[in-house]
């Protein structure tokens, strides 16, 4: 999928919401289009990719089909979106992911497999003791897997350097084997459409 | 069969399985008194782990994704409780968010008193607890000999996309 397609699905998204035809909470993009669709090119279809609860762009550059994906969020299964087939795993937990993502990793190479994971997480999530404790066991035992670290600067509505009281955070730039780091400005509240549901 | 023989059978049973792998701390090296129901498993099927339960319980959760059967151990409830998270939000509600196939089997104990009293913070018992917590995770707890290699081989070979927590009772490695 390209920028232009990404944007609208999720304009089509946030106008179904915005209608009350999606009785759950959605979590939109905007604004990391590009990003995306550049470290998708690297994403094979066998590799893993692990979400939080923000997560169609993934599903859609994975593979997933706009339809189906669609009819999954209508569903109100947003922030939970999984699909085995294409190898998506999501969790609306916030650091759920991130030991999954390290046992997945630990089970292809344990199998003497060749794909990779990749677990995409949040700036506050980036700054947990979950992420130092996944992160260490990762680059240690040399395991298959790539944590993206997406920065919007908050986390819901809390500015996450502020709440750790530092003015860079921990990984800010940081690209290696094990870690990408971007920073984006979405245009879209934490939850919702900015309209009608304040979850 | 006394009780510590039926579980180091029982896990020996787990151990012919080409998909099981056991996972934990004190599972390659010494520290708990199961360690020595594990002692005749070949190391390739026991992965040791730092002390981090959300960690190793989210690894073994990670495992079980991608297709294995993990046997998780955590030598008492009270140290399980740390992987909590990972249990109640992740695994247990896996059937429920997803397609996917996940078969966990997970080992822990309530602390033995004698001839040794551990205090307050090692013998909980949190079985009740975690019961009204699950949903589709299975909580067995082993009080008699014979109960412990059928509940293993069900754990083992359950087809309802369930995992099973399976707790024993320190006290009766001795008693029973």
């Amino acid at each position: 999928m390209n920028k232009e397609q990404l944007i609208n699905f999720e304009e089509d998204i946030a106008n179904t919401f915005n209608s009350g035809k999606i009785k759950a909470p959605v979590h939109l993009y905007s604004g990391n289009e590009q990003e995306m669709i550049n470290i998708f090119k690297n994403i094979d279809s066998n590799d893993w990719v692990l979400c939080t609860w923000r997560s169609h762009y993934k599903c859609l550059l994975k593979g997933v089909p706009p339809d189906i994906l669609k009819a999954r969020i209508v569903e109100g299964k947003s922030i939970s979106l999984n699909f085995p087939e294409y190898k998506i795993f999501s969790s609306a937990i916030v650091t759920g992911i991130l030991p999954i993502s390290v046992g997945i990793g630990l089970s292809i190479k344990l199998s003497g497999g060749k794909n990779w994971v990749y677990c995409f997480v949040g700036d506050m999530t980036s700054e947990t003791g979950s992420f130092n404790e996944c992160y260490k066991y990762v680059v240690n035992h040399d395991l298959p897997v790539k944590f993206i670290i997406e920065d919007n600067g908050k986390s819901v509505c809390t500015d996450t350097k502020k709440t750790w009281n530092t003015n860079e955070l921990t990984y800010f730039n940081k690209n290696d084997k094990h870690i990408y780091f971007y920073q984006y400005e979405t245009k879209w509240p934490h939850a919702g459409a900015g309209k009608r549901v304040q979850f | 069969m006394k009780y510590f023989d039926e579980l180091k059978r029982s896990m020996e049973m787990l151990a012919e399985h080409p998909d099981t792998i056991f996972i934990g701390q004190a599972v390659e090296y010494a520290g708990t008194a199961m360690t020595n129901t594990l002692k005749d498993i070949p190391s390739n099927k026991l992965l040791e782990m730092p002390v981090c339960e959300d960690l190793q319980m989210g690894i073994t959760n990670g495992l079980a994704v991608d297709g294995k059967i993990p046997v998780s151990i955590f030598p008492r409830w009270n140290f399980l409780l740390l992987g909590a998270n990972q249990i109640i939000n992740h695994l247990d509600k896996i059937p429920l968010i997803s397609d996917y196939k996940t078969k966990v089997i997970i080992r822990t104990s309530i602390g033995s008193q004698r001839p040794l009293h551990p205090q307050d913070q090692h013998i909980g018992d949190y079985t009740e607890a975690f019961n009204s917590m699950c949903s589709t995770v299975d909580i067995v707890r082993l009080d008699q000999p014979e109960d412990i290699f059928p509940a293993y081989v069900q754990a083992l070979n359950r087809q309802d996309n369930k995992s099973t927590i399976l707790v024993e009772w320190g006290d009766y490695y001795n008693e029973k």
